[in-house]
């Protein structure tokens, strides 16, 4: 062993083993049950838009790291949980163009523009959403997406039903159906009860934080019971805000996307807070039927401001003669 | 290696290892045929040198590069001097190696009888640098400190390592008389250990403050032990010696009772080994013996990238050579195989934030690291805490992306005081 080359690296010499891709690994695992609902429901339409969104993504991952010459991290799944996510938000009627656009608006001007991986001051795939939902709304339309279907329940978007008609369209919503995934909708943003199994399982294995989770779905129904009580004629009851639209996947999968949220726990609170009061007041008082999309855009863009509030560090304003 | 749980909803816990009792006493090693000092001073060649190869060396001989230098080493063997070369550490600090070829057939002509062993600080900061376990002589003799409190580490500062509680145990009576020594030698009126509080042997340690630690990492090092236990939160970039609180070694008090007890140097140093796989060996080693022979002894085979670390898995450093000597604050030695060294990466932060809530001292690395990347040393120290750190080495052992955390808070460190000299 007189000349062995050694290794030599600084401490810590050991690691506990987590990587992004291990991170990104489990927010597949926890999307599956809510994405594979969506295909059984929606049919092979469904598939193809989710294969083609986490696909194209990808794509856009790898043509980004080679026109930018950084290292190819297309392994990480980053870009896929990217794709993945903004299929399970749209329409299974989706032309695939659309897809493809969205994904190159998600990918390239929500992640690559800003630097790549965990620099992102906003959620990708919301980034996509909201873009075609200011381009091409008709797209993003639940109602006439699904025209041709035939479905045996209400096959209306509840929110929109909800802003069109007011409240008495809620009686065509139970909340048990929202909560099974009898509505119409996201590929994988219908299916309320798969999305909090995986979320809790996300929770549980530490790549979400339940402060996030917790406050924002804290911050929905607080703020709907608030409008509910006050106007129970015009406004919905909380638990129909909760379990209708994109509240759920935000508040489990979108709002606790690394890059663009707090770490603090005081800071996480007010975040998801935050984000379910907007939700809320988008969808009474503003124009769109649902307000996640935004609400979290909003939330990211006044994370960095909130998360300076941060615990003194050790002998930082601690009298010390 | 301990890896993330399944459910990890609170954040990781890492515990202290208890003294390994199955083990038994040290094994000692016999002098190797080549020893090689490591003196903390370089090489200047257009200064005259007062010792040169082919030089002989009595035991005990106390070898100075120059007539104007300070730093010092005690010859552990009487022999002849082979060559000189030279070191250099992880921050490029460099160091002189002087290789000694021991002659057995020597007589044992120690200088050390004609000296008068003076209990006193100058006399220690004379002689006495070098003993293993090193005596922080040069802490207690700055005229900038005022030393009162000294902390003696009986619970080991990094996880798998029991180097320190052994001593405390099997030589207990030894660093009791140590301690009264050092205690009239210095102006300390309070002399604390640390014990890990679950440790079952019992040691009579007289006159000696017992303070219980937990066995959660980090709560063992110097700067968590000021808080924990005097309520002394360090505010940042000062060290414990300012606020008058020096930490030894249990073996420097050891060696220090051995000194006045026998009228000679000593130079065994008590080493734990651990090999790839976790067991861990107990060695009696002679200060400059190459790491390779207490390898070999053990039969502990090193391959090509394997890592030989020189102190625990959180905060030792890893040497590129075996040939490395055991030096006097060599506590444990610790090898990995190739297969077990986990990737760094240069990734980007994703700001998981995972190092920030596993802080014990509320650094905020996520955004701390960002500068350090940049070379803002100045900002980082004004705004994210840089100084702070109590360098446990936490944030890069849960890192996510892999970034080596630790790495660059060391080096934002060590740039932040080279800049503050240079302003």
């Amino acid at each position: 062993m007189t000349n062995t080359k050694l290794i030599v690296s600084h401490a810590p010499f050991w690691h506990n083993g987590d990587s992004l891709f291990q991170q990104n690994l489990n927010f597949f695992i926890a999307l599956l049950p809510a994405a594979l609902f969506g295909i059984f429901h929606f049919g092979a339409p469904a598939l193809g838009v989710l294969a083609l969104a986490t696909s194209s993504a990808m794509l856009w991952e790898v043509i980004m790291s080679v026109l930018s010459k950084k290292k190819m991290a297309i392994a990480d799944m980053d870009s896929a949980i990217i794709g993945l996510l903004f299929g399970m938000m749209v329409p299974a009627t989706m032309p695939w163009w659309v897809v493809i656009t969205g994904t190159f608006i998600a990918v390239v001007l929500g992640k690559f523009v800003f630097g790549g991986t965990g620099a992102n001051p906003f959620h990708p795939t919301l980034v996509g959403i909201a873009i075609l939902t200011m381009s091409w709304p008709a797209f993003l339309d639940f109602d006439t997406a699904y025209v041709s279907y035939q479905f045996d329940f209400t096959a209306l978007a509840p929110l929109a039903a909800l802003k069109a008609q007011g409240t008495y369209a809620l009686a065509s919503f139970s909340n048990y159906d929202l909560l099974m995934g009898n509505e119409v909708g996201g590929i994988g943003s219908t299916f309320g009860l798969g999305i909090i199994i995986g979320g809790i399982y996300l929770i549980l294995k530490g790549y979400a934080r339940w402060e996030i989770v917790a406050s924002f779905i804290a911050g929905v129904l607080i703020t709907a019971t608030l409008f509910f009580v006050l106007h129970p004629d015009t406004y919905a009851p909380p638990l129909f805000h909760l379990l209708s639209g994109y509240t759920l996947i935000g508040a489990f999968f979108l709002a606790v996307e690394n890059s663009s949220s707090p770490v603090n726990r005081i800071p996480m609170l007010i975040y998801g807070f935050l984000g379910g009061l907007m939700i809320i007041l988008v969808r009474n008082i503003g124009i769109y039927p649902d307000g996640t999309v935004l609400a979290i855009l909003l939330i990211n863009l006044v994370n960095p401001l909130i998360d300076t509030i941060r615990p003194k560090a050790l002998g930082k304003g601690v009298p010390n003669a | 290696m301990i890896k993330r749980s399944f459910f990890a909803l609170s954040k990781p816990r890492l515990t202290y290892d208890l003294l390994d009792t199955s083990l038994p006493s040290a094994e000692e090693l016999a002098i190797p045929g080549t020893l090689t000092l490591l003196l903390p001073e370089k090489i200047d060649r257009a200064k005259k040198a007062l010792i040169g190869p082919g030089d002989a060396v009595k035991k005990g001989q106390k070898l100075k590069l120059y007539d104007d230098s300070a730093p010092y080493v005690l010859s552990p063997a009487a022999g002849t001097i082979k060559e000189f070369d030279s070191y250099a550490d992880d921050f490029g600090s460099t160091a002189t190696y002087i290789t000694i070829k021991p002659d057995p057939s020597a007589k044992d002509d120690d200088q050390w009888a004609q000296t008068n062993l003076e209990q006193t600080l100058e006399f220690a900061a004379d002689y006495l640098g070098h003993i293993p376990g090193a005596l922080p002589v040069s802490t207690l003799t700055n005229p900038n400190y005022d030393i009162r409190t000294i902390v003696v580490t009986g619970a080991d500062t990094d996880i798998l390592c029991d180097t320190c509680q052994f001593v405390c145990t099997a030589y207990a009576g030894l660093m009791v008389a140590g301690a009264k020594i050092l205690k009239a030698m210095t102006r300390a009126d309070r002399m604390c250990i640390t014990v890990p509080e679950k440790l079952s042997a019992q040691v009579n340690l007289d006159g000696f403050n017992v303070l219980k630690t937990s066995d959660t990492y980090p709560s063992n090092l110097p700067a968590m032990i000021m808080k924990d236990h005097f309520g002394k939160a360090l505010s940042p970039g000062t060290l414990p010696e300012e606020e008058g609180v020096c930490f030894i070694r249990p073996e420097a008090l050891v060696s220090l009772a051995r000194t006045y007890e026998t009228g000679h140097a000593v130079f065994d140093k008590i080493i734990t080994l651990i090999d790839k796989g976790g067991q861990r060996h107990r060695v009696k080693a002679t200060i400059g013996t190459p790491i390779s022979k207490i390898l070999s002894c053990f039969n502990v085979q090193i391959n090509e990238q394997d890592r030989v670390i020189i102190g625990g898995p959180m905060r030792g450093f890893a040497t590129y050579t075996v040939h490395h000597p055991v030096v006097p604050d060599m506590d444990t030695l610790m090898v990995q195989d190739s297969d077990v060294i986990p990737e760094i990466s240069d990734n980007a932060c994703v700001n998981c934030g995972e190092c920030v809530r596993v802080c014990p001292a509320n650094v905020p690395v996520n955004l701390l690291v960002r500068y350090l990347e940049a070379n803002l040393y100045e900002e980082a120290a004004d705004r994210f805490d840089l100084e702070s750190c109590i360098e446990c080495g936490l944030c890069g052992y849960v890192c996510r992306a892999g970034i080596p955390l630790y790495q660059y808070i060391r080096l934002g460190k060590h740039e932040l005081l080279t800049l503050r000299e240079n302003a």
